[in-house]
């Protein structure tokens, strides 16, 4: 009963071995094409689908003021969401015992955290959804007294968000940045230096949708925004803004810009404004309202502009502060269809000396004193001290001024002589101030520095480096300007106002009409400004104050005030001892 | 049937292989030493299992301990970030301006500077009665400020504790430092 096997076995098995073989380098071939051929492209498919990539966000720059101050810093702040559909009583220990709280009593406790109706937490909370938010941007206090409730379907999402911890305290010069990248001020201009780099990390998730926790892989670290340091310091500029929203509350003025700059450095102490945005809360103000008008809004300066009509006369040897001049009740402009200069107040023919003219602020005497240079070298000076230009500090939407061309003042006698006065030209307070900060600083313009630097460490930071400046007017030129500004303090009916006992002082004052855009006529409200530098025996502060359209009082005397309360505090602020030497007495009349 | 079978076979049969054989007890005893491998190396393996194990514990244990410390690290986040608030709002300007305000605070417009090297008062002493130097009720917006100060009010009883002549009080026993003359300078500056 033996079976045997048909044919040879020792073939049968070779065959065998041979088709196992086979079949061995077939799935070796395969083997290699899965994993060395085709590796990385499965490896690739296989990442995305389990990889997730996520942006880690650099952590932005603080903005910091002269002191080291933090104006503006990034923290975090939690969006407090809900599930609707997970909203039930929530399970609660009582004295030992468990305790179903029910929905509306939790939604009580959440409102009074929060500080919104009950009602409002109700509305949002009820519902079928998986998402419902409750509210945006609570603090960490809130936040933390919701965890506490310890809330099942309460999820709270990190938001890293800016913050201004001095609220509108040089709000306008900050600008703010929104959570969909809107931004102006220095936010704007500085943003590459406060931004940082963006870090990347990817993770891999199971199956389930869940980080696996070894997997996390950081791609690209996050480099941290630098600081920005200003040279604004913000207790003077708490007070000057204090100052300017009393005055144009009380002038029922548009606005009002009160700049402090140091005379020998160009360094900008306060960029003071009202109203003045809480970059917290940008949109409670007009856009109008937000920027800053100290670097944008261009205005006829009016008087103030006389000062610089004075000092070119002096520089070009025409004339000297003893200068006496005829101030007529009206001046005809030559040449003009019978255009009319008059003063803000008639009177007959008067005698003075150009230090009068200032003093007493008359428009048809500082046409007569500035008649005696021509027109071209007058425009000159014009553009010397900073008219019709940017600034250096090129601040987000600065605006130029106006100074037409020369061919305009060729074809415009009337132009060229309402200059003189501070007619047909336009500036911004910024350049209204360096141009005090010119004759303050023995006729040498400066840039103005608004910004020492951008540095990773605070610690760092160094002045900004002062930059050679342009000599506009001669040192003696600058000296005896003083000089009649001086007077301009002591005897000019609204100058006097602005005196501070015990300090030389020199200031001018201005009350520009507004040119209606419509009509072309110039009329009230008017702006009106006090300029002014101390201490006169060795200028180390500008403070220059502007209110537009001021309704109550229909002259400089409305500023004069506030710039003495604002001058008086940098003079205090600033350890400056009072003057020991004595005025120069200019005569101004003749 | 039979003759069939006697003769179907036509071709050659193989050699008989050989047939199973028997093993001596001697041959057995050669694969002892195999054994001992076997064992060591079940019980390596049983070793590293129980080291595994160990290590997992352990492991699991400081998961959960670094679990711990960075909710901990979050906790003491929060807390940090709530204390932070909390003094930038104390120290803003718009907080201090009110609390000046409420205690009634004046700022004397007329300062006087002593000027040690040259051994001369700079500025006429006045009291600081001036209302124009009171300071004045914040007007300026701060959205963040959470906190304010409180408890400003001046016990009356310890204004009028305070002395009425400053020029009667002894001299501080704290000894003066000149500074080589100069005008000390604000902290500011």
């Amino acid at each position: 009963m033996t079976y045997l096997t048909p044919g040879d076995p020792s073939k049968r098995l070779k065959k065998i071995v041979g088709f196992i073989l086979v079949l061995v380098g077939v799935f070796a071939i395969r083997l290699i094409d899965l994993q060395i051929i085709e590796a990385d492209a499965i490896n690739a498919k296989s990442y995305e689908k389990r990889a997730v990539t996520r942006v880690v966000p650099a952590v932005r720059g603080e903005i910091l003021d002269v002191n080291g101050k933090v104006l503006a810093k990034t923290i975090l702040r939690y969006d407090i969401n809900a599930a609707p559909s997970k909203v039930g009583p929530v399970a609660r220990k009582v004295s030992g015992q468990t305790v179903s709280i029910p929905v509306e009593q939790v939604a009580a406790e959440i409102a009074a955290i929060l500080e919104i109706t009950p009602q409002e937490v109700m509305q949002k909370i009820i519902g079928t959804g998986e998402y419902s938010q409750i509210k945006k941007r609570v603090n960490a206090a809130q936040y933390r007294k919701l965890v506490a409730l310890n809330i099942p379907w309460l999820y709270y999402d990190p938001i890293a968000e800016r913050v201004y911890p001095n609220g509108a305290v040089a709000g306008n010069i900050l600008g703010f940045i929104t959570q969909s990248g809107l931004m102006e001020g220095i936010e704007q201009e500085y943003n590459k230096c406060l931004a940082g780099v963006d870090g990347e990390e990817s993770f891999e998730k199971g199956k389930d949708g869940i980080k696996i926790p070894s997997s996390v892989v950081t791609t690209r670290q996050a480099v941290a925004g630098k600081n920005v340091r200003l040279t604004i310091d913000s207790d003077l500029q708490y007070f000057a803004q204090q100052v300017m929203a009393s005055t144009v509350s009380f002038l029922r003025a548009d606005w009002g810009t009160a700049t402090i700059i140091e005379v020998k450095t160009g360094r900008m102490l306060a960029a003071a404004e009202a109203p003045s945005v809480d970059p917290n809360e940008p949109g409670k103000l007009s856009a109008d309202d937000r920027r800053a008008r100290i670097f944008q809004a261009a205005f006829e300066p009016g008087s103030t502009l006389k000062t610089i009509t004075a000092a070119t006369v002096v520089d070009t040897g025409m004339g000297s502060p003893t200068l006496k001049v005829y101030a007529p009740s009206a001046f005809l402009i030559p040449n003009s269809n019978g255009y009319r200069v008059t003063d803000s107040h008639a009177h007959g023919l008067e005698k003075l000396t150009m230090t009068g003219v200032l003093a007493e602020s008359s428009n048809t005497g500082i046409l007569n004193v500035g008649k005696v240079v021509d027109w071209k070298t007058r425009y000159d000076y014009l553009e010397k001290f900073g008219l019709g230009k940017r600034t250096a500090l090129n601040f987000p939407g600065e605006g130029s001024g106006l100074l037409n061309s020369k061919e305009t003042w060729a074809n415009d006698g009337v132009k060229r002589y309402v200059s003189m006065f501070g007619q047909g030209v336009s500036v911004t307070p910024i350049q209204s101030a360096m141009m005090y900060q010119t004759i303050g600083n023995g006729g040498v313009r400066l840039n103005p520095i608004l910004v020492d630097g951008c540095e990773a460490n605070i610690n760092d930071f160094q002045k900004a480096p002062v930059k050679p400046g342009v000599q506009v007017i001669s040192k003696g030129t600058s000296a005896q300007t003083l000089s009649m500004l001086e007077r301009v303090v002591e005897a000019g009916p609204i100058g006097r106002y602005g005196a501070i006992p015990g300090y030389r002082i020199g200031a001018k004052t201005g009350t520009a009409q507004i040119r209606d855009e419509n009509t072309g006529k110039y009329a009230g409200p008017y702006a009106i400004s006090y300029f002014g530098i101390a201490p006169i025996d060795d200028p180390q502060y500008v403070v220059a104050v502007t209110a537009f359209k001021s309704r109550t009082v229909g002259s400089s005397l409305g500023v004069a005030k506030p710039f003495k309360r604002i001058m008086q505090q940098v003079l205090r602020a600033y350890r400056v001892p009072p003057s020991t030497t004595k005025t120069s007495d200019l005569p101004l009349n003749w | 049937m039979s003759a069939i079978r006697l003769t179907a076979p036509s071709r050659q049969m193989a050699p008989a292989r050989a047939q199973l054989r028997s093993v001596s007890l001697a041959s057995s005893r050669a694969v002892s030493p195999r054994n001992k491998i076997v064992t060591m190396l079940t019980i390596g393996a049983l070793g590293i299992a129980i080291a595994n194990l160990v290590l997992h514990i352990l492991t699991s244990t400081a998961v959960y301990e670094l679990a711990s410390l960075q909710q901990q690290a979050r906790e003491l986040n929060t807390t940090s970030q709530i204390i932070a608030d909390e003094v930038d709002s104390l120290s803003s300007q718009q907080n201090l301006s009110n609390s000046a305000q409420k205690l009634g605070m004046i700022a004397n417009s007329n300062p006087v500077f002593l000027s040690i090297g040259k051994q001369k008062v700079y500025g006429k002493p006045t009291a600081a009665l001036d209302t124009d130097g009171r300071v004045a009720r914040n007007l300026i917006a701060n959205s963040v400020m959470t906190a304010t100060s409180k408890d400003l009010n001046v016990p009356v009883a310890e204004v009028q504790a305070a002395p009425a002549n400053v020029a009667t009080q002894k001299a501080a026993t704290a000894p003066v430092i000149s500074n080589g003359g100069v005008i000390p300078a604000s902290p500011t500056h």
